[in-house]
């Protein structure tokens, strides 16, 4: 993570009193000095980032909206130089918006992680990365529910968006991928582990 | 590869190789082997008991996608168009896709664990493409060319029967679907899914063949929808109206 002007600003979002103090406690162990703000709800990450830069945001799961992928996504779209570390009961695979601690995690674990989110070179979606991952979060969404079977309909109702928009990410897919097929895509998306054999639906 | 030049009954057959080796499949399809010496197209075809004639307009449709004396082809018999078109098809599945097959299992041995999955997936990508075709090719050979045989022979012998005249009213030929375009489009996947997603693979040659035998493959099935949507699918309108023509006199 890039220091600015030395020090960063970061906000540590959590409903419970005993989980920010102990967030905050852990990014002071580790030897970062940051100027961390807390939130309590989603309402009020979202003010936050209105009013000033973010260099990062600890949130922990009870604070993000339904569904969460997607204000994972939104979130990680208004501040696209914002780090992001949710805090849950299981890391969501391949989400490539988020690192995550898991509740169940030990001491050593979560301060490995932590230490990982702050100290990690930036991997930050550089063109090259975004070039590498494809396709947007979105687009993989709606890529795996093409992939598992499901209509347009059921994608757009399973998502909150429209019909319009599922057939947009679809064109979008297959223009990126070059896959036209539901075959194809299927293929590409158990390629890259976005789907495994047994889920797909009957 | 000249695509100017078309190839005449006195082109020497071995020339007409030379100029496009693409045509070797379908010089085999006619059934026609190597060894002609210098021999003409008109000659190797007289031995063979090959229609020469014919055989240059697919000869040369297939080496100029531009060339397409739609008439003159529409003037063979449909049973010379319907046994060459059969011939491709069985050409299909029982010499290209067994050679892709081949080429698939032979990645398959030399893939590492991790890359094994992948290469499974394509495999499995590939049989459903290969149904598909089958299915497809199948319902050509047992519904739509026995169609147009008995629609020809009508013709000729100038006399429908209630059940043929009821075909054409309800199941005219532009009914039917030429669905070509699903099999084209996993083609184009399969294709895509090698060259651009599939990690590098440890039997690289056996890739590299693969890729070509599929553009191959796509190529002459390319060809071969365009001899049954210009030639086969006009000549049976043709002969729909005729037959209707005659019903009604």
């Amino acid at each position: 993570m890039k220091l600015n002007n030395g020090k960063i600003r970061g906000i540590v979002a959590a409903r419970q009193f005993l989980y920010r103090f102990g967030i905050k406690t852990i990014i002071g162990v580790i030897g970062v000095d940051a100027e961390l703000i807390e939130a309590t709800s989603y309402k009020e990450i979202q003010l936050i980032t209105q009013k000033e830069r973010c260099d990062f945001i600890i949130v922990s799961e009870e604070l993000l909206v339904m569904p969460k992928c997607c204000s994972l996504e939104a979130l990680q779209g208004d501040y696209p130089n914002t780090k992001l570390l949710v805090i849950r009961d299981k890391a969501v695979e391949n989400c490539p918006y988020s690192s995550f601690v898991v509740n169940t995690d030990n001491q050593k674990e979560i301060l490995d992680k932590l230490q990982d989110f702050f100290f990690e070179p930036e991997i930050k979606e550089t063109p090259d990365d975004i070039e590498k991952l494809l396709l947007s979060g979105r687009e993989i969404e709606v890529l795996k529910s093409v992939a598992l079977g499901f209509s347009n309909k059921e994608i757009a109702d399973k998502l909150f968006i429209s019909i319009n928009t599922v057939i947009t990410h679809r064109k979008n897919i297959t223009e990126k991928l070059g896959i036209k097929t539901i075959a194809g895509l299927t293929v590409y998306a158990m390629m890259n582990n976005y789907i495994k054999p047994g889920d797909a639906i009957q | 590869m000249n695509k100017i030049l078309l190839f005449n009954e006195k082109t020497k057959m071995a020339d007409v190789i030379h100029k496009d080796y693409r045509l070797i499949p379908v010089i085999s399809r006619f059934g026609i082997n190597f060894g002609f010496g210098n021999k003409t197209v008109l000659e190797v075809c007289e031995e063979n008991k090959i229609n020469a004639w014919f055989f240059l307009e697919i000869a040369n449709s297939y080496h100029n996608p531009q060339y397409f004396p739609k008439k003159q082809l529409q003037s063979f018999a449909s049973d010379l168009i319907i046994q060459y078109l059969s011939n491709t098809h069985s050409y299909y599945l029982k010499v290209k896709v067994p050679e892709i097959e081949g080429y698939i299992s032979g990645m398959k041995k030399l893939a590492s664990v991790k890359n094994l999955k992948n290469i499974e997936l394509l495999e499995v990508f590939f049989k459903e493409y290969e149904v598909e075709l089958e299915k497809h090719l199948d319902y050509e050979e047992s519904r739509v060319f026995p169609y147009i045989l008995a629609l020809e022979k009508a013709v000729n012998e100038k006399e429908c029967s209630a059940e043929l005249l009821g075909k054409i009213e309800n199941e005219p030929i532009e009914k039917y679907e030429r669905n070509h375009d699903n099999l084209e489009e996993k083609l184009g996947d399969l294709k895509n899914l090698l060259i651009k997603f599939l990690p590098p693979v440890l039997g690289k040659e056996i890739c590299q063949k693969l890729l070509i035998e599929l553009f191959r493959l796509e190529e002459d099935l390319e060809n071969h929808s365009r001899i049954e949507e210009n030639v086969l699918v006009p000549r049976v309108k043709i002969l729909e109206q005729k037959l209707l023509q005659i019903s009604e006199a």
